[in-house]
């Protein structure tokens, strides 16, 4: 229960951080496609810059250990990204 | 600090630091990696479960995405107020029906084009996501963060797909 809780306020501070991106604007999205406003790219890889930097030093501080890493199979990753790219590009969200 | 918190938009890289810290606080106190697209298919596996029970009798739904009210239901419930809450503060918030200035100029006025193509766009991109295992947030930031390759080879195939259909659609106005 208490990790419903603690996920709604994960989540609400996630998309208080997209909405102050802009990131929930059509142009936003699709201009990252045509190399016109690269806030996305901006975005995405300042979060993994700062969570990789976050999450690596309290493993090495011995505080958490690191949970189930998302799986590489490569033909599902490149398929199901170049679907979703095409829908990406398409819908704008 | 409120100043900061009402103004129309912030820096992506100040922005991208806060979701940052939240992926550091999500995987610290609870072991868990924020994503958005996995709420989706809990849902339509609950629907599905609740129309034709047969149809979630799988080893997809069985394993890999169980139906039902997950963390993950609540975090997409969370990402719909935090944006709400961002957007009052800001003065932000409004009613629109979607075609915004910069498609108008592209595809004209019709709102239900927009839609069709944001509905059917959205089917394809739940879809990717299905299959690949995530989407921007679970995979390309959740599995990139451990530096998984699966991450990279699905942000590499974003762009892949992505840049050739702005192009078709944008044409010569790209």
């Amino acid at each position: 229960m208490s990790e419903m809780i603690f996920s709604l306020v994960m989540g609400s501070a996630f998309g208080f951080a997209l909405q102050k991106a802009g990131l929930s604007k059509y142009n936003k999205i699709v201009n990252v496609f045509r190399f016109t406003d690269l806030a996305v790219l901006k975005f995405m890889m300042t979060t993994l810059a700062v969570s990789m930097v976050g999450v690596f030093a309290l493993k090495s501080a011995g505080i958490i250990a690191l949970p189930a890493i998302p799986a590489t199979y490569v033909v599902g990753n490149l398929m199901g990204g170049l679907i979703f790219g095409i829908g990406m590009a398409a819908a704008g969200f | 600090m409120i100043g900061l918190l009402k103004k129309k938009e912030w820096s992506p890289y100040l922005a991208g630091t806060l979701l940052g810290l939240v992926y550091v606080c999500s995987i610290a106190a609870a072991g868990i990696i924020p994503g958005a697209s996995g709420a989706f298919e809990n849902i339509g596996g609950l629907i599905a479960r609740a129309v034709h029970p047969e149809l979630v009798k799988n080893t997809y739904f069985r394993f890999v995405m169980p139906p039902g009210i997950t963390t993950a239901v609540m975090m997409l419930l969370g990402i719909f107020i935090g944006a709400f809450i961002s957007a009052r503060l800001s003065g932000d918030f409004k009613l629109q029906s979607v075609p915004d200035p910069q498609w108008k100029r592209v595809f004209g006025d019709s709102i239900w084009k927009r839609w069709l193509i944001a509905f059917l766009g959205g089917i394809v991109l739940e879809f990717g996501a299905g299959i690949a295992g995530g989407c921007t947030s679970g995979l390309a930031i959740g599995g990139g963060l451990f530096l998984a390759p699966g991450a990279f080879i699905f942000i590499a195939a974003m762009f892949i797909s992505g840049i050739p259909v702005a192009l078709l659609m944008y044409r010569r106005k790209y």
